[in-house]
């Protein structure tokens, strides 16, 4: 079977400056893809050139089997995105967001359902931005899933969540693999990471500094603990 | 179709409870006409016309909407949902670009055709004001004026950098338009100067159609403002559409 995300030599710079260099990686289908390194080592412009929303200066990405640009609406169909600073239209209530989003896809997920399985199905009528953080992050968590996707993106899923919402995402997040979804996440909190990924990349200044497992990483560290592996591999000098 | 209908009807609602469109393009337009009426009433637009002030002025008071939601709201609405990134949001969705201006685009028409409607009744009622041309070549120049003037701010929002850029070109465009469109000081009374450089404005070409459909009476160049709208209609959707941008181009 073929992979849900496949890219080869992503390149991007802005005004001179590699913020990618060379990114190659790929997803299987049903599993979790995890993207690390530190703030600023190209973590959401690797998700935007693969989205296709921002154009990489080269490479190339297919998304299942498709070309993100030029397919991008039968794409889109069946790919849900968490952007990491997710905005609204100002006065929006919740179930008019959900409604609006739902409406574009041929073959949406019940939101409503969606909704209450992240704990705030008490919401719906509230303004979106009435919301507390952790409310707000797990609305855009909905929203990605809404398209019922077979590939989900989710930038920093976790940021602004409580010790228990976290628990409940990363539970919800494994049920949904176990039927089959595929995730690519980004994420600052190494439990998370162990708990979820089944691959990690990490990343350092662009580059890839580690591909595999987390054993595998921990095991090339000689590190017991994941986070202390992946600081080992976000601070050492540039290798490869 | 009912990926429009959901959008429209979400989008319409988020525009009515911001209130700034009923303000601008009901409340405003229905209060120049009420200060027209106060100070015109039923007098003849000059001495010896067969018809009044008001019928003569009616055409314009009706573009008083149609800038409001042209050159001020759908510019704002578009620059801000992409500096929002809400446009960004929809781009990783199936979305196409025409959907979501067409969206748009029919809210500022859904705002002018009510505006027409309570100016059409409370002149009438208040002053008398009767359509003598035609009605169909009224509302065929109402709709070719109100659709060029949109796309003009159809462009606007489409290509201005950031919602900032968007407000500076909005107002640039919109207070002289409004000012020299005939609005609020017919364009009757200024210098022939000022005349003749308004007069190339989309928005004068038809309002001048408009007059003289409401009043029944020939205009000797039918056809240039018709092809002028025409024109700035295709030429700004059209660029529109092909120059979309779903984010802003800095960062």
């Amino acid at each position: 079977m073929s992979c849900a995300v496949s890219v080869k030599g992503l390149r991007k710079s802005y005004g001179g400056k590699t913020v990618l260099d060379g990114l190659d990686l790929s997803v299987e289908r049903g599993t979790v893809f995890g993207l690390l390194g530190a703030n600023g080592a190209g973590k959401t412009t690797a998700i935007e050139c693969i989205l296709g929303t921002k154009r990489a200066d080269g490479g190339t990405v297919s998304l299942l089997d498709l070309d993100p640009k030029k397919d991008r609406r039968r794409l889109f169909q069946k790919v849900g995105v968490q952007f990491q600073e997710g905005d609204c239209q100002s006065e929006i209530r919740v179930s008019e967001l959900c409604e609006e989003t739902a409406c574009l896809y041929r073959d949406p997920a019940d939101w409503k359902d969606i909704c209450v399985r992240f704990g705030i199905g008490d919401k719906l009528n509230s303004a979106v931005k009435g919301l507390s953080g952790g409310e707000r992050q797990r609305l855009f968590i909905v929203l990605a899933l809404i398209p019922d996707p077979e590939l989900v993106f989710l930038d920093e899923l976790t940021t602004g969540l409580d010790a228990r919402a976290r628990r409940d995402v990363w539970k919800i997040l494994s049920d949904l693999k176990a039927e089959g979804l595929t995730i690519f996440l980004t994420s600052h909190f190494m439990d998370e990471v162990e708990a979820l990924c089944d691959e990690i990349c990490v990343l350092k200044q662009g580059r890839t500094v580690f591909r595999g497992t987390v054993e595998q990483a921990k095991t090339a560290c000689g590190c017991d603990h994941f986070e202390e592996a992946y600081l080992m591999l976000t601070e050492q000098e540039a290798a490869e | 179709m009912k990926r429009y209908g959901v959008l429209l009807k979400n989008e319409l609602k988020l525009n009515i409870r911001d209130m700034n469109m009923v303000i601008f393009a009901i409340a405003m337009p229905l209060a120049v006409l009420v200060v027209l009426g106060f100070l015109y009433g039923t007098k003849p637009a000059f001495p010896g016309a067969d018809y009044t002030f008001l019928e003569q002025s009616f055409g314009a008071v009706c573009t008083v909407s149609i800038c409001a939601g042209g050159l001020m709201g759908l510019p704002l609405v578009a620059s801000d949902y992409r500096e929002k990134k809400i446009l960004k949001r929809f781009h990783v969705t199936p979305v196409s670009p025409a959907l979501l201006l067409g969206v748009e685009l029919s809210i500022y028409m859904l705002y002018c055709a009510v505006s027409l409607m309570t100016l059409a009744v409370a002149a009438r009622l208040f002053w008398g004001v009767t359509l003598r041309g035609s009605t169909a070549a009224f509302l065929a120049s109402w709709l070719l004026t109100m659709v060029s003037t949109l796309s003009i701010g159809l462009l606007v929002g489409g290509l201005a950098k950031n919602a900032k850029q968007a407000g500076v070109i909005a107002s640039l465009l919109y207070f002289p338009m409004l000012l020299f469109s005939g609005t609020t000081v017919p364009v009757e009374v200024m210098p022939g100067a000022i005349q003749k450089i308004i007069g190339v404005f989309p928005l004068n070409q038809g309002i001048r159609l408009m007059k003289a459909s409401f009043l029944g009476v020939e205009t000797e160049t039918l056809w240039l403002p018709v092809l002028v709208m025409l024109a700035v209609t295709t030429v700004c959707t059209g660029l529109a559409v092909r120059y979309f941008k779903w984010e802003s181009a800095a960062a």
